[in-house]
């Protein structure tokens, strides 16, 4: 039959090894007493978008912070499960963390430039890795500023502060600081919800432009964003993954009571 | 039986739009559904006057369509629905423009009066009037299984056009064997075919509606389905 619009719909409980960039697995976290994350099991396809919505406190920031191993830095956290990144669990003890976050980059919901000049922005990571050529550093920062669409805004004032940035463009620079590692996955934690509307058309643009590179795992409380900008959407209530599949059906067909009530804004 | 819930949602504003837009289908409905009693009346008793009010009279229900489809618009605009609610909106945009043809199906049908072009075989007369209440009967049913978003009612309706489509081509074929016999102009008798047609098609855009209410219960796009395929598909998605 005549196909008018194809749409892809990925098996995303059958997904192949090698098209998956996150693979959970069972994965439980609680901070003390408190249950946060209850038997999380997915596939995050690669070069693709995905979204994770609900309420607040439903474990959405938790669950894209295991996959960095930023709960790490919250004492008592403890997490049960696996998270397979690149073949290897990311949640064994003997995890090169470093590494893991320059191969996993994360940006927030506040543009968190460092107090020098966008360039020193730009290259701090590649520093830290001891990266110290000059000429390699320029090549990485303009080729991340590129990616990250910032590059003809800021090209003649690499060295001003990168604090003298407007709230879009300082969130596109700390896209680039972390697209300057190369990462093969970006977690975003809400990245626009302290931007205005067309700022926030401008760094959607960029992620869907950013999936041909890497695996983009998207926080967002606002869900016309997640229908607009991803390929799957996964639906978290308390803690829990309730549906997980393409955004084209979640978004107008969802499989579960729960999710329609959601996303319809209905009482859940 | 799966239900929409409609006035369930947080924001009682986007309830109640929802409802004015739900409640005002069924306005338009009503208005067409007089128009049609009124001009089977027209026909019965041969009365162009009140076939010329039916004719003046669908002149509201054009504007109702325009209005209709404003608000679908306006409501997309600014309320983003999703799921259930985006399929609601949908296919009252599309029910409206099938209720407007239906208006103007019954209009042609007036028509006939007003120009005094009606049967003058009593036979072919009183088969109009029995399709045309079959078409009644109809758009009631359609209307109603409408108003409370019954998936079974819509079936139910759905099944009729049948039963109208065989009356109609019955009547169709009698009345080709009247035209050769008789003598009248041909302009006259394609007029009268015209009207017939425009009978039988009140049902077709009736089964059209039984669809999309199908469609917004079970969320499956239920077109150019036959009956039988289409009551296996239902069940199997109430046992899943």
């Amino acid at each position: 039959m005549l196909k008018l619009f194809e749409r892809e719909q990925l098996n995303l409980a059958k997904l192949p090894e090698a098209q998956t960039a996150i693979e959970v697995r069972d994965l439980c976290l609680r901070f003390g007493d408190k249950h946060v994350l209850h038997n999380i099991t997915m596939r995050i396809p690669k070069n693709r978008i995905t979204a994770l919505i609900g309420q607040s406190g439903c474990g959405k920031s938790t669950l894209i912070s295991c996959f960095n191993r930023m709960n790490d830095l919250i004492d008592n956290s403890v997490t049960d499960g696996e998270i397979i990144i690149d073949g290897r669990n990311i949640n064994r003890k003997k995890e090169n963390l470093s590494i893991l976050r320059s191969q996993v980059g994360m940006v927030f919901q506040r543009p968190n430039p460092f107090p020098m000049s966008i360039y020193d922005n730009v290259c701090y990571g590649l520093r830290l890795q001891g990266i110290k050529q000059r000429r390699q550093l320029d090549d990485a920062v303009e080729r991340a500023l590129i990616e990250a669409a910032l590059w003809d805004e800021v090209k003649d004032r690499l060295f001003e502060s990168a604090t003298t940035l407007s709230g879009g463009q300082q969130q596109r620079l700390v896209i680039a600081r972390a697209l300057a590692l190369k990462p093969s996955i970006l977690l975003l934690d809400e990245p626009t919800s302290a931007l205005d509307p067309l700022t926030t058309l401008i760094i959607e643009e960029l992620m869907a432009e950013l999936k041909k590179r890497c695996t983009i795992v998207i926080v967002t409380h606002n869900m016309q964003q997640a229908s607009r900008v991803s390929d799957y959407t996964a639906f978290l209530h308390q803690g829990e993954l309730v549906e997980y599949s393409d955004s084209d059906t979640l978004f107008t067909l969802p499989e579960k009571k729960q999710t329609e009530d959601y996303i319809t804004g209905r009482y859940g | 039986m799966r239900q929409v819930a409609l006035n369930t949602h947080i924001s009682g504003r986007f309830n109640i739009e929802l409802e004015n837009l739900r409640n005002s289908v069924m306005a338009m409905g009503g208005e067409v559904e007089h128009q049609l009693a009124d001009t089977l009346k027209a026909i019965a008793t041969n009365n162009p006057a009140q076939a010329e009010t039916v004719i003046l009279n669908d002149l509201k229900i054009n504007s109702m369509e325009i209005q209709i489809d404003e608000e679908c618009l306006r409501i997309i605009a600014k309320r983003h629905p999703t799921a259930s609610d985006l399929r609601l909106i949908m296919i009252i945009s599309k029910a409206i423009t099938d209720i407007e043809r239906m208006g103007d199906e019954i209009e042609r049908i007036a028509r006939l009066v007003t120009k005094q072009k009606l049967p003058s075989d009593v036979a072919i007369k009183s088969s109009m009037l029995s399709i045309g209440q079959q078409a009644a009967a109809m758009m009631r049913g359609t209307f109603d299984a409408f108003a409370r978003l019954d998936e079974e009612a819509a079936l139910e309706v759905y099944d009729q056009d049948n039963s109208i489509d065989s009356e109609y081509k019955k009547l169709l074929s009698y009345t080709a064997d009247e035209m050769s016999r008789s003598g009248d102009s041909m302009e006259d008798w394609l007029e009268i075919l015209w009207a017939l047609r425009s009978l039988e098609r009140i049902g077709d855009r009736c089964k059209n509606i039984c669809e999309y209410v199908v469609s917004l219960t079970s969320g499956r796009d239920v077109r150019h389905t036959p009956l039988e395929n289409l009551q296996q598909t239902l069940d199997n998605l109430s046992d899943s």
